[in-house]
């Protein structure tokens, strides 16, 4: 067979079709309803890191004073800020992440793919900040 | 309503995706369908695709390129690597939870039925895909896309971003190859 004869009968070929797919409206609805806005904004979490960090810097640059006495001494004047910034949001976001990594997980399928690990990273950062807030509060 | 204010409407809301779902699921199921032979990978695959296309289309930026080209794109991929692992996909299909998982099954199950028989219904095409398979992939992707879903140079060079004259030379010797092949038969 000659190539342009080859090439015609490719063309002219009948090939399956896609007519019905019954499975398809389901499929969408649960794609569409995967993504959780779970990770909420960085900005939250930013604040006690702050504050955190200029505790960190108090207690390095001034005389007598220690990160655990600055947090203390926070705690007794700002208790409602100190249970806000260093408990309260922390064990939210640690939550909210948790349960965003564990659909992800769910859905991925593979959950040691490259893939995954980059849908969920920004949530693992979110933990460990979290985590080492709670840390620094409670030492 | 345009690409770009579709687009819009996704990134606010993202139940709104279901619009993209509508306008090319189908096509893609096609074309996936049409590499693979199988029901089932096909199935993984594009269900694969359009989770991807989903969790990035907030990084999707409309800059002259089509969503469609872009769904192609990543469907491209995937079925190359499906194609290059021979194994089979490995997928959230099975795990996606619906609120109706029987339901789900049950249509599922039957859209397998259908194409079982369509699929038995091209013979020749089946014949001509089991020879194109042992191919490079990159022969196995332009022939697919010329031959068997008809599209114009272009928008395969768009899809596979590739220069037009590379894709001519690839189609050119890919065919040759392919035909020896099948001759052989």
């Amino acid at each position: 067979m000659e190539k342009e004869e080859f090439e015609e009968k490719l063309i002219q070929m009948t090939k399956p079709e896609v007519n019905q797919l019954k499975h398809q409206d389901m499929l969408a609805k649960a794609i569409s309803n995967a993504k959780d806005k779970t990770v909420l904004s960085l900005w939250w979490l930013i604040i006690p890191l702050y504050i955190i960090s200029m505790l960190i810097m108090k207690s390095l640059f001034m005389p007598n004073t220690t990160l655990s006495s600055s947090i203390h001494d926070l705690a007794i004047r700002q208790r409602f800020v100190a249970y806000t910034f260093f408990l309260i949001l922390p064990i939210i976001f640690i939550l909210i992440n948790t349960i965003s990594i564990r659909k992800v997980y769910v859905l991925s399928g593979s959950p040691k793919s490259v893939s995954f690990l980059k849908s969920v990273w920004l949530n693992v950062l979110i933990i460990f900040f979290s985590i080492l807030i709670l840390i620094v509060y409670s030492i | 309503m345009t690409e770009s204010e579709l687009l819009n409407r996704i990134k606010s809301n993202p139940a709104d995706f279901s619009e993209l779902f509508r306008l090319y699921y189908k096509p893609i199921f096609g074309y996936v369908l049409r590499r693979t032979a199988n029901f089932d990978d096909t199935a993984d695959i594009t269900a694969d695709t359009f989770f991807k296309a989903f969790k990035h289309i907030n990084n999707f930026s409309y800059k002259g390129i089509s969503i469609k080209v872009w769904l192609y794109r990543i469907a491209t991929n995937e079925v190359n690597l499906y194609l290059r692992q021979k194994k089979r996909h490995n997928s959230i299909f099975e795990s996606i939870g619906t609120e109706d998982k029987d339901h789900f099954k049950d249509y599922f199950h039957e859209d397998r039925k259908e194409f079982e028989i369509e699929l038995q219904k091209h013979d020749q095409f089946l014949i001509v895909l089991k020879e194109l398979k042992t191919l490079p992939i990159k022969y196995q992707e332009v022939i697919s896309f010329k031959y068997f879903e008809g599209k114009e140079n272009k928008e395969i060079a768009e899809i596979l971003l590739i220069k037009e004259g590379t894709l001519k030379s690839l189609i050119s010797r890919g065919l040759e190859k392919l035909r020896k092949k099948c001759n052989q038969i």
